[in-house]
């Protein structure tokens, strides 16, 4: 395996990811001023220094360990599945105030059912299921609990 | 004694219906993710965490307890009959009880389980209503730098458990503990990390943390490993007949098992939930093979031990009441469920401490009573009841399953606070939950560090403050030099001692 191909594994370049976020958090941390007392060790960003330079050793050690690693040992199937049902969710969410709890929830519902392959081939169920979970759900939470979820379009 | 008999009175509680119905739902929830394999009951505690703002405080405790203990029992249900433990904790009662369910005795090996869980859920509970009044005592010794020893001492032990991945358990903390510093600082009004943003100027909620950690990674990791043969394994199975009469295990067997083996099994696991982040799994692994160390029959280990059985099962459901003392306490959780319960009491303006069993014993005895009743009661009533039935109420298809959960763990992260922020942050959560689950760094590490890095960065800046910034303060404080002592004590044992394969058979 040569560099470039090390470097391209997941297990190495998550703790890279984290390195670049832990850096971001440093910067930020430096930027913090304390109301009173001067930024001494007892200061509001003392601990947040502290902590970026623990992380930036762990991952020092978590990389090395990574790289010298011929290869990795198998994590599972594709990562499709888990991106779809990501983007899935981030839709659901951006819609969910808009579009109000019954229409989202469907929706999301229909997509959730499709990428895990649920009573595709019969398409009476697929759709009962689809309003069932989404009445038992909005009778739970509304029901049940009181709580007030989006109404249809914002209201409207 | 006092507080001890105030805690009996929480039985007293579960007689309204309305308390006592809390129960039993969140026994059957806790029992059905329990035995669903890829379901725990952290996940069903961290769906209902968000019902928990909208009912009062002592309801959702004993729920929360409840599915605790259902959540350790139901595993075995699962692990024995097919062979797939339903819960970590219960890998060992898979290895024994699985092997007797092929010699057609698995009804025989899930009343074995039962029994076990049954009578070590309940000296468990009992355990902790002795010992938790000493507890408050000995918390009003501890000072500041005492305090902030105890918490080093927690997140040491956490990181440490796993030894073969100390650097990723140090990430996973210190990631916990960075998300933690979120918002406004600890000691004075600065918010540090908003980036700019309002909403982040009042920090992260335990919400979005708990259900991204622990519900929406779940089902990303699931439907990255989505293969139907699960499914069909569990379809195979509906055709398996119990019997009820069966679950009963004869008198001869239990003399044989012995009661010593139960009740040293309920003590080694009371004694390994104290300890942060050991769990059920390794009281149910330390008590298995040290029953198997000193059994007269070492030979049936492997092939269908009900003396193993009895031991796992005894010593993860004893777990569950030794899990309570130190977030009860100290505000320190032992693991994940107890991390959820902290939420649920600070959600409802609840101070972990010595006073909390002092001032508030009416809030939180009647969920000690639930660990209790859950245990004697309601594990073999369930177990009767729907025993021949277990199989067939898990064999619920997934895709149904993992499509509901999402539902109702990202509207539960709307519904605490109407944001959709937060839903957003659970699904941020979820994601990165996902990789560092997938890259076998600890979840329940970050969750905890989280949890108690706010503390261990109060006390820590108290203790330096009070001192001029001398950090000497940390040994020549006794309570803090015993607790440095005791993280020292504990990292050799727990790093010098090699693991024992051959407990496993």
């Amino acid at each position: 395996m040569n560099n470039v191909e090390r470097f391209r594994r997941s297990a190495l370049l998550f703790p890279v990811f984290l390195l670049i976020l832990t850096t971001i958090y440093l910067a930020e941390a430096l930027s913090i001023r304390s109301q009173f007392g001067g930024d001494t060790i007892v200061g509001p960003r003392f601990m947040p220094i502290l902590m970026a330079f623990i992380m930036y050793a762990a991952l020092v050690v978590v990389i090395v360990g990574e790289w010298r690693k011929e290869a990795e040992a198998a994590a599972g199937g594709s990562l499709l599945r888990p991106l779809l049902i990501v983007v899935a969710t981030g839709i659901y969410i951006a819609v969910f105030r808009p579009l109000g709890y019954v229409p989202a929830t469907l929706g999301f519902l229909v997509a959730l059912f499709l990428i895990f392959d649920f009573e595709k081939q019969r398409p009476a169920l697929f759709v009962f299921y689809v309003i069932a979970v989404t009445a038992l759900f909005y009778g739970l939470f509304a029901g049940i609990f009181g709580v007030r979820l989006p109404p249809l379009l914002g209201g409207f | 004694m006092e507080t001890f008999v105030s805690f009996l009175g929480g039985f007293e509680a579960l007689l309204s219906w309305e308390v006592l119905g809390f129960m039993i739902a969140g026994f059957l929830i806790g029992t059905f993710f329990g035995a669903m394999p890829g379901l725990t009951s952290v996940l069903a505690i961290a769906l209902l965490l968000p019902i928990t703002y909208t009912i009062d405080v002592v309801p959702a405790l004993v729920m929360c307890a409840s599915i605790f203990m259902a959540g350790m029992y139901s595993g075995s249900i699962t692990a024995t009959t097919i062979n797939i433990p339903g819960a970590p904790s219960s890998m060992m009662t898979a290895v024994e009880g699985n092997a007797l369910m092929l010699k057609g005795q698995g009804a025989n090996a899930l009343g074995h389980a039962a029994l076990g869980s049954m009578i070590g859920g309940s000296i468990g509970a009992l355990l902790l209503m002795a010992f938790m009044p000493i507890a408050g005592e000995l918390a009003l010794l501890i000072r500041t730098p005492g305090k902030f020893s105890l918490v080093l001492f927690a997140l040491v032990v956490i990181i440490i458990v796993d030894k073969g991945a100390i650097a990723k358990g140090i990430v996973a903390t210190t990631l916990g503990i960075m998300l933690a510093t979120v918002g406004i600082d600890v000691l004075q009004p600065i918010p540090r990390f908003e980036f700019g943003t309002e909403l982040l100027v009042e920090g992260i909620g335990l919400m979005p943390v708990v259900i991204g950690a622990f519900a929406v990674s779940e089902i990303l990791v699931q439907a990255q490993n989505w293969n139907l043969s699960l499914e069909s394994t569990l379809k195979r199975a509906k055709g398996l007949k119990i019997r009820r009469r069966d679950f009963i295990p004869p008198w001869s067997e239990i003399r044989e098992v012995g009661f010593f083996t139960y009740i040293k099994s309920a003590f080694i696991g009371y004694a390994i939930g104290i300890l942060p982040g050991a769990g059920g799994s390794m009281a149910a692994f330390v008590a298995y093979a040290d029953a198997k160390r000193g059994s007269k029959k070492p030979e049936e280990y492997g092939n269908g031990s009900r003396e193993g059985i009895a031991a796992a099962e005894s010593a993860n459901n004893s777990m569950c009441g030794g899990a309570f003392v130190p977030m009860l306490m100290f505000g320190i959780p032992g693991d994940p469920t107890t991390a959820i319960v902290l939420g649920v009491l600070v959600i409802n303006g609840l101070q972990p401490g010595p006073r909390l069993i002092e001032q508030q014993a009416d809030l939180i005895a009647p969920m000690f009573a639930s660990l209790f009743v859950s245990a004697l009661i309601l594990i073999p009533l369930t177990l009767f009841l729907f025993g021949p039935y277990f199989i067939r109420i898990v064999s619920i298809s997934r895709g149904l399953l993992y499509s509901a959960i999402a539902v109702v763990a990202l509207v539960g992260s709307y519904v605490a606070t109407y944001s959709v922020f937060q839903m957003f942050l659970a699904l941020v959560f979820g994601v990165l939950a996902f990789f560092l689950r997938k890259h076998n760094y600890s979840v329940v590490a970050m969750l905890l560090g989280f949890i108690l890095g706010p503390d261990l960065e109060q006390y820590l800046r108290r203790s330096l403050s009070f001192n001029d910034g001398n950090p000497i303060v940390f040994l020549t404080s006794l309570d803090s030099l015993a607790f440095l002592a005791l993280t020292v004590v504990f990292a050799y044992l727990i790093l010098r001692k090699k693991p024992k394969l051959d407990a496993i058979p």
